[in-house]
C-alpha cells in the first residue's frame, strides 16, 4: 500500500469547522484537545482568509517521532501506509513531540498527560470509511486516499499542490493552492487599502477561553474510552438547528445516543453535515436542559423558580388565562413561536390553539429574519419561495453565482459547500456584495463591499444599466413579466443609473456595470439573497428589485437561473373545523412582534396581557429595553423551551420541551424544498415534554380536546391527518417519507405516487393548484412588477409598487429615509400584505436634510455603522450556547472593526469593547480584521447575558424595535448608527 | 494497552497529604524524643535511607524510560511521582530540620523539582495543549534558505549514522543510551547535529521559555540532586570526622576521615 493521505483544499474550505467536530466526536476528545483544528492562512495584499484545517503531515522524516525520547519510541510511523501515530499508553506526557513539530500538528490531553494526533482513523478504516473529517466536509474540502492518487486526481482538475516543506521532512499531507483568479487573487473593495494577513481572532485562542470548561468536563460521550462505545444501531433522521436542514443518521448502543453522522445515502446531501448538526449530541447529552416545569418565586426577571409538576403548571396556567381571557379578550394572549418548536408544532399544534382559543396574535420569527422577502414573492411570484433545487442539473448547471447579502457559507454551509463545489468544477464565476469579506466572499471572484442599506440602489442601478443596453430576455419579458415597461420607464426617469448608485452604494459604476453585464449575459444566473437584503426597512423593494433583475435576465422559472432568497416553506394548512374555531374580533396589533410592545405595555391599540413564548425573545426581539419593560408589564408569561435563558428569567412557568428526535418533528424549511422528517428515538430529559404534547394538554384544560386530540400527540399521525391536505403536501405521507433511507419528500407532490419535480415553473408547466397552463401562481399567471392592484396595496402603506430608493434613517450619508405615519399605539390601516387581517403603520419616503436623525448622531460621534447577523457555522441563535464545543470554537461575543477604525481608536485585538447606539450599550471583544468595510462593524446575535459559558449582553440591547419596514413590518437590524469605545 | 497514568486528582491528594505530614512533623517535632531531632539517629537514619531508596526508582525511570528494560514507561513515570513525594517527605523528616548546614542544599534542590514537576502536571498541560495549530506560518509559501540549509545538515547527519547505526533511517533515528555508552564520540556529534536541526525546525522557539525549557531545567536539576545526593551518601560515610566538625560521630558510618 502506498502512503496514506488527506488532501485539504484551499479553494474548497471554507472554515465552518465542521472537521473539528466531527474529530473529536469520532475520538471522543474533549475541550482543549485537539486533532485537527482551522486556521487561516491569507494573503496580505487582499485580506482574503485562505481556511485550512491544519492536521498531522504524517511526514516522512517525523520530527515528533525523532524526538520522542521514550524507548521503544510511542511515537511510530507505519511502513506500509505511512501514518505516524502516537501510542498513549507508552506516552509519558513530556511533550517534546509537541514542541518539536514545526506545523505544531501534535496535539496534548491537558486532563490526561499525553500527545494525541491525527491517525487517520484507523478503525475507520479497517471498516472501509474515511477518516471522520474527510466523509463530514461540507465543502468536499478534504479528500483521503493513497497518496499518489490524490495528486493525480489533483492534477486531473489543474490544481497545483502547495509547497510548504520548509523542514524537509517530506510532509505527506496535501494542501491545493486557491484557485489563480483573474487579476491574481479575488480582488477586494479596494486592495490597495489592505493591510493585515487575516488570523484567527485573538479572542478566540486566548487562555482563558477553555477555563470555563475546567470545573466539569463535558457530557458522554466525549473523553469516554471510545472502544467501550459501539452502536448497535443507526437511525435515519435529521438536524433541525438551521435552514440548511441536512439529514443525518443516529448511532445507538441500546437508549443512548453515541454518534451523530450525515447520511451517506443523501442524493442531495452525500452526507455531509456542519458542526451544528453533530452537536445535536450535546443537545441531547446536557446537564444545562431544563428538566422539570417551573414556577417563578421571585420577582419578574430574577430568575428565582420553584419546581412544580405538570398538573400543577397546566392546572394553573389554564386558570389564568381564563381570568385573562374573562378580564381581556382573548387577542390579549399573544404567541410567539419560534422555528426551534419545529414546523409541526409552529403550523399546526399552535395554530390549531389559536384558532380555538381565538387570537389573532400568533407569530414567528419571520418578521425578524424572512418576512420582507416573503411578502416580495408574494407579489412578485404568487407564492413564497423559488421553484429550484441543489442540483449539478438545476442550481448546479448555472454559469454565475450572485450573492447579495447572504453569507451562505455560514448560514446554510452544506448548500454552499455544493455550490462551491459546482463553481470549481464547471468554472462558474462567482460574485459576492457584501459589507464584509465573509466566508462566502472568500470564495469569489470577486467582493464588492456595499455600503450596508443601499441594496436597493445597487439593483437599481444593475436593472438601469440592462435595461438601457438592451441586455434584458425581451422574450421573457414580453411573455412572462406584467409591468415591466412601466417599472423601466419609472427607473429612466428616476436616473437610477450606475453613475448614480455609485455614491449611494460605494460601489463604482464601472463595477456596477460590469456585473450587470455579467448577470445579462450569463447563460444561468442564480442570485441569492438573504438577511442582508431582508433585514431592512426597505426590504420588500429591495427583494423586489433584486426579483426584478433575475426576471428581466430571464433567470426564472428555468434551470441555472433563479432568484433564491432562503427559505421556502412547505405551506402546511392545519385547520380547526369552522364551528369549532372562536370568532377573532380584532385584527393582529402588528405582523411584528416588535409592534406589540406597545399593546404590552401601554395596552394600545389594545391590551395584550399574556404570552406564551416557545423561543428566547428576550434574547433575539429588537431593542431590549424596551422588549423587557414590556414583558415586565404582561399578567402572565409561559415559555416553553429547552435551555433556561433570559426569557425564562421573566416567566411566570417555565415548561422544559423536548427537541429533535426526542419528540418526533419535521426538519426546518429549506432552499430546495425538502421536507425532512425526524424520529422520535429517545425519550427527553427528566420530565421534558415535546411542544405538541404541552400544546393539547392545555387545550384539553380549555375544552378542544375534540380538535386537539390525544392522539395526536403522535406527531406522525398528526401530519398525516391534519397537515398536508393540499395539492402541494398530500403526497408527503408518513408511508413516503419512510420510504426512502433519507426521510425526505421534495415538495410539492399531490399524491404518493407523484414525482418530485426538480425544477418548478418551467414554461410549458402549470403551477401547483393552479388551472392548467398556468405558469405562475400569481393573479395573472405571469410575474408581476407592476399592476394596478399592487398599485393600491403599495399606495395603502405610503409606498409604490415601482420601487423608488429609500434607505435607513440611521445613515453616515444623506439618503431618502422613511418617515412613519403612526407608532403601534394605534392599527392605524389594515395591511393589504397580510394573510390574516393585521394593523399596519403607513409611511412616507422623505429626502434627508441636515435635520435628520442621520446628522444629529454623526455630530453626536455616532459615526460607524452597525451591522448584526449570524454566528459563523458553529452556532445557531441562543441554543448553540450551550453547547460546549461551540463555545469552544466561538466563545465570546465580538465585534468585526477594521484594522483602521481600531487604530483610530485605539482598540487593539482581543480586548475589550463598547457598542454603543442610540437605543442602548453593550460590551464585546474586539476582533480587528480587515474583512470588513472601514465604516462598519459587525456584531452576531445569539449571545445572552444567562448562558452557562460565556454570557454576554445580546446584540439586540442596540437595536430599534420602531424602524420596520411599512410593508412586511421586517425590522432593521443590518444598519444602526454606533459609537466603539474602549471598555 | 490501559493507561498507568495517574491522574490530578490523585497527584493533588497525594501532594496535600505529604504536606500534612510534614506540617505535623514539624509542628509536633518539639514534643518527640531526641530520636527524632537528629538526621544520623538510627530512627532518621533509617527514614532518609528509605527516602533516599525511594528517591532512586525516579532514576530507574530515567532509564527504563530511554531502555524499554523494565516494562510501561507510563507506569515507571507514575512511580516517580509518587516515590519522589514519599521520598521527599521522608527526606525533609530525616533533615530533623537543619537547614543552616550544606545538605540543606539537597532539600532545596527537591522542593524545586517537586515544584516545578507539579507546575508541569498542572498548568503547563494547557499550555502544551494550546501550542497546537499556533504556528500556522508554517503553511505558508516557503523561503528556500531554511531548507538548503537543512539539507546539507541532513546529509551530514546521514553520513555520521551509517557509522553509528548501520541501516537505520535518518528520518525516524535518534540515538539511545546504548548508543551513548557504545559509540559516545560519534553519539554526542549526532546529538549536535540534532541539536542544530532543532534550531533550524523552530523547536522550543515558538514557545515561552517555561514551557521550552522547563523540562531541561527539570532533569538537569534532578541530575544535580542525585550527585548530592550521592555525595551526602558519600561523606557522611567515608569522612565522618570531616562531616561531624570534630563533635560525636553518632551515625553508623565506615570510615572517620
Amino acid at each position: 500500500m502506498g502512503q496514506l493521505a488527506l488532501m485539504i483544499d484551499l479553494e474548497r474550505c471554507f472554515g465552518c469547522k465542521s472537521c473539528e467536530a466531527a474529530c473529536k466526536q469520532e475520538h471522543r476528545l474533549g475541550p482543549g484537545e485537539y486533532r485537527n483544528k482551522v486556521v487561516w492562512l491569507g494573503d496580505a495584499s487582499t485580506g482574503a482568509p485562505d481556511f485550512l484545517t491544519l492536521t498531522c503531515q504524517h511526514c516522512e522524516r517525523p520530527a515528533c517521532l525523532r524526538a520522542c525520547p521514550v524507548y521503544p519510541k510511542a511515537i511510530t510511523k507505519d511502513p506500509d501506509t505511512g501514518v505516524v501515530e502516537v501510542d498513549e499508553a507508552l506516552c509519558t506526557g513530556c511533550g517534546e513531540c509537541v514542541m518539536a513539530c514545526p506545523y505544531s500538528a501534535m496535539g496534548y490531553d491537558a486532563k490526561g498527560h499525553h500527545s494525541v494526533k491525527c491517525d487517520l482513523c484507523p478503525d475507520r478504516r479497517e471498516k472501509g470509511l474515511e477518516p471522520a473529517c474527510a466523509e463530514i466536509c461540507p465543502g468536499f474540502a478534504i479528500s483521503f486516499g493513497e497518496r499518489e492518487t490524490l495528486l493525480e486526481k489533483a492534477d486531473e482538475e489543474g490544481r497545483h499542490p502547495r509547497d510548504h516543506d520548509h523542514f524537509l521532512l517530506k510532509p505527506q499531507t496535501v494542501y491545493l493552492e486557491k484557485i489563480e483568479r483573474e487579476n491574481g487573487r479575488a480582488k477586494q473593495e479596494d486592495a490597495s487599502r489592505v493591510y493585515e494577513k487575516p488570523s484567527r481572532p485573538r479572542f478566540v485562542d486566548s487562555p482563558g477561553a477553555n477555563d470555563v470548561f475546567e470545573q466539569k468536563g463535558p457530557d458522554f460521550p466525549y473523553l469516554h474510552d471510545k472502544k467501550t462505545l459501539k452502536a448497535d444501531r443507526v437511525v435515519p433522521g435529521g438536524c433541525n438547528f438551521c435552514f440548511n436542514c441536512c439529514t443525518t443518521k443516529f448511532h445507538f448502543q441500546g437508549d443512548q445516543l453515541i454518534n451523530v453522522t450525515g447520511n451517506e445515502e443523501d442524493p442531495v446531501l452525500n452526507g455531509k453535515l456542519c458542526p451544528k448538526a453533530q452537536f445535536t449530541l450535546q443537545l441531547h447529552h446536557n446537564e444545562h436542559r431544563l428538566q422539570y416545569p417551573l414556577k417563578r418565586v421571585g420577582r419578574r426577571g430574577e430568575g428565582e423558580f420553584e419546581r412544580i409538576s405538570w398538573n400543577q403548571a397546566l392546572d394553573e396556567i389554564t386558570a389564568k388565562l381564563e381570568v385573562l381571557k374573562e378580564q381581556w379578550g382573548p387577542e390579549a394572549l399573544a404567541l410567539f413561536v419560534g422555528t426551534r418548536t419545529g414546523l409541526i408544532t409552529q403550523k399546526g399544534y399552535v395554530r390549531l390553539f389559536s384558532q380555538m382559543w381565538g387570537t389573532p396574535n400568533l407569530q414567528g420569527t419571520d418578521p425578524f429574519c424572512a418576512a420582507g422577502k416573503v411578502v416580495a414573492y408574494e407579489v412578485t411570484h404568487g407564492i413564497n419561495g423559488n421553484g429550484n433545487s441543489y442540483t449539478p442539473e438545476d442550481i448546479g448547471s448555472a454559469q454565475m453565482y450572485l450573492y447579495i447579502g447572504d453569507n451562505q457559507a455560514e448560514t446554510r454551509p452544506v448548500y454552499f459547500g455544493k455550490v462551491n463545489d459546482w463553481r470549481i468544477k464547471n468554472k462558474t464565476r462567482m460574485v459576492v456584495v457584501d459589507p464584509r469579506y465573509t466566508a462566502t466572499a472568500s470564495k469569489a471572484d470577486k467582493w464588492l463591499g456595499i455600503r450596508p442599506g443601499t441594496d436597493m440602489a445597487l439593483g437599481l442601478a444593475m436593472a438601469h444599466h440592462i435595461l438601457s443596453k438592451g441586455m434584458h430576455d425581451q422574450r421573457f419579458c414580453d411573455e412572462w413579466v406584467l409591468g415591466w415597461e412601466r417599472w423601466r420607464e419609472f427607473i429612466f426617469s428616476k436616473g437610477y443609473s450606475p453613475d448614480w448608485a455609485e455614491a449611494i452604494t460605494g460601489i463604482s459604476a464601472e463595477e456596477i456595470r460590469a456585473l450587470s453585464e455579467d448577470v445579462a449575459k450569463a447563460d444561468g444566473c442564480v442570485i441569492f439573497g438573504s438577511r442582508g437584503l431582508n433585514q431592512h426597512t426597505n426590504s420588500v423593494q429591495t427583494n423586489r428589485v433584486m426579483m426584478f433583475v433575475a426576471a428581466i435576465t430571464g433567470n426564472w422559472g428555468r434551470k441555472g437561473g433563479a432568484y433564491v432568497n432562503m427559505t421556502a416553506g412547505p405551506p402546511i394548512t392545519v385547520n380547526a373545523p369552522e364551528n369549532r374555531r372562536a370568532e377573532i374580533q380584532k385584527p393582529m396589533v402588528r405582523r411584528s412582534p416588535a409592534g406589540w410592545l406597545s399593546a404590552m405595555r401601554k395596552g394600545k391599540p389594545y391590551p395584550i396581557k399574556g404570552l406564551i413564548t416557545c423561543n428566547n425573545p428576550l434574547a433575539q426581539w429588537p431593542g431590549q429595553d424596551e422588549s423587557r419593560a414590556a414583558f415586565k408589564a404582561l399578567d402572565l408569561i409561559v415559555h416553553i423551551e429547552l435551555f433556561p435563558n433570559e426569557t425564562s428569567a421573566f416567566a411566570d412557568y417555565v415548561l422544559p420541551a423536548a427537541g429533535g428526535i426526542e419528540k418526533g418533528e419535521l426538519g426546518r424549511t429549506n432552499d430546495d424544498r425538502r421536507i425532512v422528517w425526524i424520529e422520535k428515538m429517545i425519550d427527553p430529559p427528566g420530565e421534558a415534554k415535546p411542544d405538541g404534547w404541552i400544546w393539547i394538554e392545555l387545550g384539553k384544560r380549555l375544552g378542544f380536546g375534540d380538535v386537539m386530540k390525544e392522539e395526536y400527540k403522535d406527531p406522525g399521525k398528526f401530519w398525516d391527518e391534519m397537515c398536508i391536505d393540499n395539492d402541494f403536501l398530500r403526497g408527503v405521507t408518513q408511508k413516503r417519507l419512510h420510504s426512502v433511507p433519507y426521510r425526505w419528500v421534495r415538495f410539492p407532490v399531490a399524491s404518493e405516487d407523484a414525482p418530485e419535480q426538480e425544477t418548478l415553473y418551467l414554461e410549458g408547466t402549470t403551477a401547483t393548484g393552479q388551472p392548467e397552463g398556468k405558469r405562475f401562481p400569481t393573479p395573472s399567471g405571469r410575474l408581476e412588477f407592476w399592476t394596478g392592484e399592487l398599485e393600491k396595496k403599495f399606495a395603502q402603506v405610503g409606498l409604490s409598487a415601482l420601487p423608488e430608493f429609500y434607505s435607513e434613517k440611521e445613515n453616515l450619508s444623506q439618503l431618502p429615509y422613511l418617515e412613519y405615519g403612526h407608532e403601534d399605539d394605534d392599527l392605524e390601516i389594515i395591511s393589504p400584505f397580510s394573510k390574516v387581517p393585521t394593523g399596519s403603520r403607513t409611511a412616507r419616503i422623505v429626502q434627508p436634510d441636515e435635520e435628520s436623525l442621520g446628522d444629529e448622531l454623526r455630530r453626536k460621534g455616532f459615526e460607524t455603522i452597525l451591522i448584526t447577523g449570524r454566528p459563523p457555522a458553529p452556532h445557531f441563535h441562543s441554543w448553540t450556547h450551550y453547547f460546549w464545543q461551540a463555545q469552544e470554537m466561538w466563545p465570546d461575543l465580538y465585534c468585526q472593526i477594521h484594522p483602521h477604525k481600531a487604530q483610530e481608536l485605539g482598540i487593539e485585538d482581543g480586548v475589550k469593547l463598547k457598542v454603543e447606539t442610540m437605543h442602548g450599550a453593550i460590551e464585546a471583544m474586539a476582533w480587528v480584521n480587515a474583512g470588513i468595510r472601514k465604516d462598519s462593524v459587525y456584531v452576531p446575535i445569539g449571545w445572552g447575558e444567562r448562558q452557562p459559558y460565556h454570557p454576554w449582553r445580546s446584540v439586540n440591547f442596540l437595536t430599534d424595535f420602531a424602524q420596520r419596514d411599512p410593508v412586511s413590518d421586517q425590522t432593521n437590524m443590518k444598519s444602526l448608527l454606533c459609537r466603539i469605545s474602549k471598555a | 494497552m490501559r493507561r498507568f497514568d495517574i491522574g490530578d486528582k490523585l497527584l493533588a491528594y497525594l501532594l496535600f497529604a505529604a504536606a500534612v505530614v510534614l506540617v505535623t512533623f514539624f509542628a509536633f517535632q518539639h514534643t518527640l524524643s531526641s530520636e527524632w531531632h537528629l538526621p544520623g539517629s538510627p530512627t532518621l537514619y533509617l527514614v532518609g535511607v528509605a527516602g533516599a531508596v525511594l528517591l532512586c526508582v525516579s532514576v530507574v525511570f530515567v532509564i527504563t524510560k530511554r531502555t524499554g528494560v523494565g516494562g510501561s514507561p507510563l507506569g515507571w513515570f507514575s512511580a516517580h511521582v509518587v516515590t519522589a513525594t514519599l521520598g521527599g517527605v521522608l527526606v525533609s523528616i530525616h533533615s530533623g530540620g537543619f537547614l543552616r548546614y550544606a545538605p540543606a542544599l539537597l532539600l532545596v534542590a527537591l522542593f524545586a523539582l517537586v515544584i516545578l514537576g507539579v507546575w508541569a502536571r498542572f498548568r503547563l498541560s494547557r499550555r502544551m495543549s494550546a501550542t497546537f495549530a499556533s504556528r500556522d506560518e508554517s503553511f505558508s509559501p516557503l523561503g528556500s534558505d531554511n531548507r538548503a540549509r537543512m539539507a546539507y545538515l541532513i546529509q551530514e547527519k546521514e553520513s555520521l549514522l551509517s557509522r553509528l547505526e548501520p541501516g537505520a533511517n535518518e528520518g525516524t533515528f535518534s540515538p539511545r543510551l546504548k548508543h551513548w555508552f557504545s559509540r559516545p564520540g560519534l553519539t554526542l556529534a549526532y546529538a549536535r547535529l540534532i541539536g542544530r536541526e532543532n534550531k533550524l525546525l523552530g523547536m522550543r522557539a515558538g514557545v515561552s521559555p517555561a514551557q521550552a525549557y522547563w523540562r531541561l531545567i527539570h532533569i538537569g536539576l534532578a541530575f544535580v540532586f542525585v550527585l548530592g545526593m550521592l555525595g551526602h551518601v558519600v561523606t557522611v560515610t567515608f569522612f565522618a570526622g570531616y562531616v561531624s566538625g570534630g563533635g560525636d560521630i553518632y551515625w553508623w558510618h565506615l570510615t572517620r576521615w
